[in-house]
């Protein structure tokens, strides 16, 4: 007994001692690196310059304005769908819930450039629809849907997973007991929504906004795609600053967006503290859904369901039924009028299209591992000790979210490009492993963020009951812990492997000759003109989706059923 | 936790099983595509050992400078004028003469004897003549601001070699004698992006075509072929007054390769005369090596002779190129 629990003493700080040499090596020493490079290369006093030609550049302050207002409309717009989606999941009773449940899933696995593209298939100048649109409206442009109402369309619809995550997850903690004593004393359904359930789903609500806010805040791929001359927001800019040899007026547009993100993250902890006191009652009674009385209103918000789920689910049809289709009728047949598998044997035959997919499954799931096994060994420490250095660790994890990616790249270049004694001397830059190696660190904010709230949500009488009856702390972890957050790991797994299929800006920077992932492939497959490349990247697109909704909707299932705590945001 | 370590240990088992591809030649090069394909099966099929690393020309350079201190590629491969300058001022070449350089005319060689290039690249003016008449056509690139060309020609994104080439090519024109771009330079070139359709991808450019808008096609001159031939549409090169832009590839031994040998031997491959006018045949692109020419089909040939090269000091633009389309980004599109 004593030796197992020396043992496990040993492996507590070795890998606290791992994970020590981690942080400072991979994350610390790397931004530290990119911010030294950028600001200070020649010197301090150039600052001054670089911030004097950012001020005065017309596309940067355009780009700070569109940023500003088409975050406000996105978090407005986000907010009205995100909270229909869970009225009409969790609070109304509306038929065919399990397919739209499904529908609205979708922005989990169908995000980033992908989604971007898929939108762009599907209503940009080139699609179906522009076609039967300019068809009966001669006056509409082409273009129609590109600029910002395209942007806020694409951000509208792509940005609700946290939405139908959390929120949703919120609602069923809702206790029914208090909405039935509320309609005994006589309130009306809109005073119980407003006076009742508004106030138990309020903290997740605020958490849930201040998560979309950061997602907008640093989109990307929706302007870049969509956006059309006209309308370009932050991030484009900090990319393109970084093609202009400018790495320094991108890392000071970087860090100004990085101080917008730390506050944001900051008051969303602030409200998942609170949020943690306002749960409810210990013994609730499972919320019913609702039956809409009057029938204009239950028709109407039956359309409008159905709407929406055909707003999120023709895109992703387009992209699955396209990658069955002969590479010639892509972009040139409306719908494809025959079908065929050899886009499927093309990348799965193991030739050069399945190159990049391995690649990238590889990389993919030895960074999730390698993340979530750092997530969940440090993440309970940071919960019950409460100090200085789990603070500091916690402020580290969070680093690469208000670091761009690309400055995180670049942090990497600058720090592995020669010997480096932290690594034994050796060069990483160049060799197979610096891209996982940055996949990891760009995975573990998100996986921190969300493993935290699961930890924080476990009620602690659980813990206390195991120990009364004298479980041990590795014991207790392992049999009475684990269970209860692995929903959320597998989600969060799931959610970060598919980011990662998908990731260009650190993919593009990183890759190296004999690990070429599939991103790179993507960006190339869309910008060729030979119509195999584009049949092979639908092949890609629609794998990966397909992996990631399988993985979700298990995760999913898993935490039916269990105590409403293990969501808990 | 105990099984998401094992978990993870095996998957860094089984990775580090694959990273090693030792033994090949490694090349980087922006020739991507069916272009990468087919350099590939050739090479191969020559008893060359190789693995292409593809990517947009800027990148590859950045690429190549980052890895500076422990350099990856072995050779450097069809990147153009001004990029091979800069490297080879980085100290990232080596010496060495392949065996087809004797016959290479002087200005495709540098004085050090590192870089030798191969191929030339016009960055055309093409008009579309069932679109636009020939007596209509722009007879030189400062006829692009006029105003019955708004709307009807294209800029790509200035991360692309080709739009930064022929825009380096407009504001050489307007330099002053301080070797400074004039505010009526800027001031054309404010007037062209604002007529202009401007386009960030590939898709967006051709789509600015299909879809009939643009009649004008800046472009270099195999693109512009392609385009052409994408859309079924007859395209025609101007032989600008004033001259077009032309940009020579070229190819370069790494300097701290641990595969020599090899090198030299991919190298006296790659540009002799055959291989040459092989890819000439293939992709249409001009040789430069006057034997290679001479094999080449006579499309080729005629393509060659198609415009009068702008005179452009390359290496003496290279350095300002970064200011100039940092203007252009910040200010101007």
């Amino acid at each position: 007994m004593t030796r197992t629990a020396g043992f496990d003493r040993l492996l507590y700080w070795f890998g606290l001692i791992v994970i020590a040499w981690a942080v400072l090596t991979f994350l610390l020493v790397p931004i530290s690196a990119a911010l030294h490079a950028a600001l200070f290369r020649h010197g301090g006093l150039e600052i001054v310059d670089a911030v004097a030609e950012l001020v005065s550049s017309r596309r940067v302050r355009a780009a700070l304005w569109n940023t500003a207002w088409m975050t406000a409309a996105t978090i407005v717009t986000v907010t009205i769908v995100g909270m229909f989606q869970v009225a009409v999941l969790e609070y109304f009773r509306v038929r065919g819930s399990g397919f739209l449940k499904v529908a609205f899933s979708t922005p989990l696995v169908f995000g980033g450039v992908v989604a971007a593209a898929g939108y762009n298939f599907t209503y940009g100048p080139g699609s179906a629809i522009t076609a039967a649109l300019t068809a009966l409206f001669p006056s509409i442009p082409r273009d129609w849907f590109i600029g910002w109402f395209g942007v806020l369309f694409a951000h509208t619809f792509l940005m609700t997973s946290f939405h139908f995550l959390f929120l949703r997850a919120a609602m069923r903690r809702v206790d029914y007991s208090t909405i039935e004593a509320a309609r005994s004393m006589g309130a009306s359904e809109l005073t119980i929504l407003r006076r009742v359930v508004l106030p138990v789903i309020m903290p997740t609500l605020l958490a849930v906004t201040l998560l979309t806010l950061h997602t907008v805040v640093g989109s990307f791929a929706a302007p870049q795609v969509l956006g059309g001359r006209d309308f370009h927001m932050l991030s484009q800019m900090v990319l393109t600053l970084n093609s202009l040899r400018r790495p320094d007026m991108a890392a000071l547009l970087a860090l100004l967006m990085g101080m917008v993100l730390m506050g944001l993250i900051l008051l969303s902890q602030y409200f998942e503290a609170k949020g943690a006191y306002t749960a409810g009652a210990k013994t609730t009674t499972r919320i019913q859904l609702r039956q809409i009385r009057n029938p204009l209103l239950r028709t109407m918000v039956h359309a409008l369901a159905y709407l929406l789920a055909a707003i999120y689910l023709v895109p992703v049809a387009l992209i699955v039924l396209f990658s069955f289709a002969p590479a010639s009728s892509i972009g040139i047949e409306m719908l494809p009028s025959t079908l065929t598998l050899t886009n499927y044997a093309r990348v799965l035959g193991g030739g050069t299209a399945f190159v990049p997919f391995f690649n990238s499954m590889l990389m993919g799931s030895a960074a999730v591992v390698v993340g979530l096994a750092i997530t969940l060994f440090a993440v309970p420490i940071m919960v019950r000790k409460r100090n200085w250095l789990t603070q500091a660790l916690s402020i580290s994890f969070f680093l690469p979210w208000i670091i761009p990616s690309i400055l995180l790249a670049v942090g990497l270049i600058v720090a592995f490009d020669a010997p480096n004694p932290l690594v034994g001397n050796a060069v990483l830059l160049g060799s197979y492993w610096l891209l996982p190696i940055g996949y990891v660190i760009f995975s573990l904010p998100l996986m921190v963020r969300f493993m935290r709230s699961a930890f924080i949500g476990i009620d602690p009488a659980f813990e206390e009951a195991a120990r009364a009856m004298g479980a041990s702390g590795p014991y207790r972890f392992r049999r009475v812990v684990l269970p209860l957050v692995a929903p959320t790991a597998i989600l969060v797994a799931g959610m970060k492997f598919n980011t990662l299929m998908a990731e260009y800006p650190l993919s593009a920077f990183l890759y190296n000759v004999n690990n070429r992932p599939l991103p790179i492939a993507i960006v190339e497959g869309a910008v060729s003109a030979d119509p195999d490349q584009a049949a092979i990247s639908l092949v890609y697109v629609t794998l990966i989706m397909a992996f990631s909704l399988t993985v979700i909707l298990i995760a999913e299932r898993l935490s039916l059923g269990r105590t409403p705590e293990t969501s808990n945001l | 936790m105990k099984l998401s370590l094992a978990l993870a240990s095996a998957a860094i088992a089984l990775a580090s099983a694959f990273p090693a591809f030792a033994g090949a030649l490694t090349i980087y090069s922006p020739q991507g595509g069916e272009r990468a394909v087919w350099i590939a099966e050739q090479a191969k099929a020559a008893g060359h050992d190789i693995k292409l690393l593809n990517a947009g020309g800027g990148e590859l350079f950045d690429r190549l400078l980052a890895e500076k201190n422990n350099p990856q590629a072995d050779v450097v491969l069809g990147m153009v004028d001004t990029s091979m300058a800069l490297l080879k001022k980085e100290g990232l070449f080596q010496p060495y003469s392949p065996s087809w350089a004797t016959d290479l005319p002087a200005r495709y060689k540098d004085a050090e004897g590192m870089v030798h290039k191969f191929w030339q690249t016009p960055i055309v003016l093409a008009y579309y003549p069932d679109r636009l008449p020939d007596a209509e056509a722009p007879k030189s690139w400062l006829d692009l601001t006029k105003d019955e060309y708004q709307g009807k020609y294209v800029l790509g994104a200035t991360a692309w070699q080709t739009p930064r080439m022929y825009l380096a090519g407009i504001l050489v024109r307007f330099l002053d004698a301080n070797g400074e771009v004039s505010d009526e330079g800027w001031e054309f070139l404010s007037k062209l992006y604002a007529h202009a359709i401007i386009a960030n991808d590939a898709d967006s450019y051709t789509e600015a075509f299909k879809s009939g808008r643009a009649s004008l096609d800046l472009n270099w001159l195999g693109g512009s072929f392609k385009l052409a031939k994408d859309l079924g549409a007859k395209v025609k090169v101007i032989d600008t007054e004033g001259g077009t832009p032309i940009l020579s590839e070229g190819v370069a031994i790494m300097a701290a390769t641990d595969q020599l040998d090899e090198a030299k031997a991919f190298v006296n491959w790659w540009g002799s005369a055959d291989v040459m006018a092989a890819y000439a045949a293939k992709f249409g692109q001009v040789p430069v090596l006057p034997e290679a020419l001479a094999k080449s089909p006579p499309a080729v040939q005629e393509n060659a002779r198609l415009v009068k090269a702008q005179p452009i000091d390359w290496d003496a633009i290279a350095p300002k190129l970064d200011g100039w389309l940092q203007k252009i980004e910040l200010e101007i599109r």
